[in-house]
């Protein structure tokens, strides 16, 4: 079987969200609902030294995150309904909207925040990986759709041998938790996961 | 930020269910424990009121079952028994109701057996122990870290042991069970307060706990800012309820069955409160509260 996933390169985002919206027009998502986020994460203070001079240690970063199709997925391992699924094939994480209650369980424990509860149909909705768009030998819209080709998909072992296995920066969680299949090339001033100096900027964009 | 008020508020069916459902269960088997040393007219009379534990549970598990966006399919969720705590909760939920509903329409059977009576009453006590212990551990995983502690399942078993005995004594009160108005009733108030004296330390300690807690989108003690409050409040409201059924009892006086009704009522308003509060500090471990 493969396991498919997404390389994110974070030394050539510059959080344009032109995949957010790639995927919101692809799959016709209403507007408080984004299957990929990016995240701006940012701190950093300034300090005066004994003569006056200021200097800085601020530091800002994008990070591109949908579903990462995880080995471990909290959601399925929680979704009292068995609506979720991990496709054998692919590695794909689905949520089945015919078993699927929307009680919102995988939204509670989903550390990336990735299925949400659509408030219209009442179900679960996520990132699928372009499913329809993978079997017909194409990559999925967000990654076709980056303009700095900051997005990459394939084999997750192809990805590591190609880019490395940093799957966590802050503001992600540790990949022990879920085993995430990403493979992020880290951007300028990275924080590891976990990291307190600094905060997600943007909030009020993610959806 | 905002604070989890808002999250609170969407899952109020959910505050409402772990308030209402692990003490009524624990009240059904205190009630069901009395019930057992007694004989006769007492007995017949402790079975009849039975109903308010059941009835209590009842209406938690129905306002939790009004937070499902879309019930069609439901039953899907039996076939996940073993795998998702939250499913193991509905099981345990749906056995220990169906045990006890179906225990308390029998006794209107033209002949019930009275030692079938007695065995199912036994497993419908034991199964009610295991939905509170289902319930403590529905959210039990590691990407909730504000949840993922071992103060939340043992105050969701300590609000039982706060709430079951209070209900038990005003259930059994209004049954006309003797001791419910003497020595049973002191024993269940003193058992409440100890476990209330206990919750109210687990709860302090819980807040410590969370001091620590943050993610990139916000801390715990962002979401919960009134949280030692809360604690106040919870213990505030309990105390009171408490003290208004243990009064009249330690005092060896007259305890209106009104009176007992409205204790069990503050004390379910204080557990009502750190349930709030509960669903107010959830936070994952990464980028989504």
């Amino acid at each position: 079987m493969a396991q498919y996933g997404f390389h994110f390169d974070g030394t050539l985002c510059t959080g344009c969200k032109t995949c957010v919206l790639a995927c919101k027009d692809v799959k016709d998502l209403p507007s408080d609902i984004a299957f990929r986020n990016v995240y701006e994460y940012g701190g950093g203070t300034w300090m005066q030294d004994a003569s006056g001079a200021w200097t800085t240690d601020a530091f800002t970063y994008h990070v591109s995150v949908s579903c990462n199709h995880c080995d471990v997925p909290a959601c399925l391992g929680k979704c009292p309904q068995g609506a979720i699924s991990k496709d054998d094939e692919t590695g794909i994480v689905t949520s089945d909207p015919e078993k699927c209650i929307g009680c919102g369980t995988c939204a509670t424990v989903c550390p990336y925040g990735a299925p949400k509860v659509d408030k219209e149909t009442q179900k679960s909705v996520k990132c699928d990986l372009c499913a329809d768009r993978v079997a017909a030998g194409k990559v999925p819209i967000c990654v076709e759709a980056c303009p700095l080709r900051a997005l990459d998909f394939g084999e997750i072992e192809e990805l590591r041998a190609k880019y490395g296995e940093v799957a966590a920066v802050a503001p992600l969680p540790d990949a022990s938790e879920t085993q995430p299949n990403l493979v992020i090339t880290e951007p300028v001033g990275a924080r590891p996961a976990g990291d307190a100096a600094g905060a997600v900027m943007n909030e009020r964009e993610i959806a | 930020m905002s604070t989890g008020f808002a999250t609170a508020l969407g899952e109020i069916t959910l505050v409402l269910f772990t308030t209402l459902a692990p003490s009524g269960a624990l009240a059904f088997v205190l009630m069901g424990a009395a019930l057992l040393r007694e004989q006769g007219e007492a007995r017949v009379r402790i079975n009849r009121f039975l109903i308010v534990p059941i009835f209590v549970s009842l209406i938690g598990l129905v306002a939790s079952a009004t937070h499902l966006g879309n019930p069609d399919n439901a039953l899907y969720v039996f076939t996940q028994v073993g795998h998702s705590p939250l499913s193991n909760e509905v099981f345990a939920a749906v056995v220990f109701m169906g045990l006890a509903g179906v225990y308390w329409l029998y006794q209107f059977a033209d002949r019930a057996n009275s030692r079938v009576q007695r065995a199912w009453l036994v497993v419908a006590m034991v199964s009610a122990v295991a939905f509170v212990a289902a319930v403590a551990f529905a959210y039990a995983g590691r990407t909730i870290v504000t949840w993922n502690t071992p103060f939340v399942p043992v105050a969701l078993c300590l609000n039982a042991l706060v709430g079951g005995p209070v209900l038990a004594v005003a259930g059994l009160h209004a049954a006309n069970w003797e001791p419910a108005a003497r020595g049973f009733g002191r024993t269940m108030v003193a058992a409440s307060g100890v476990a209330l004296a206990v919750n109210v330390a687990v709860y302090a300690v819980q807040g410590m706990d969370l001091a620590r807690m943050a993610n990139a989108v916000g801390s715990a003690a962002a979401l919960v800012p009134q949280y030692p409050a809360m604690v106040v409040l919870f213990a505030a409201l309990c105390a009171v309820g408490l003290a208004m059924a243990g009064v009249p009892l330690f005092r060896r006086a007259e305890l209106s069955r009104r009176r007992a009704a409205a204790a069990a009522a503050l004390v379910y308003a204080g557990i009502f409160v750190m349930r709030f509060a509960f669903y107010m500090m959830h936070m994952t471990s990464g980028i989504s509260l």
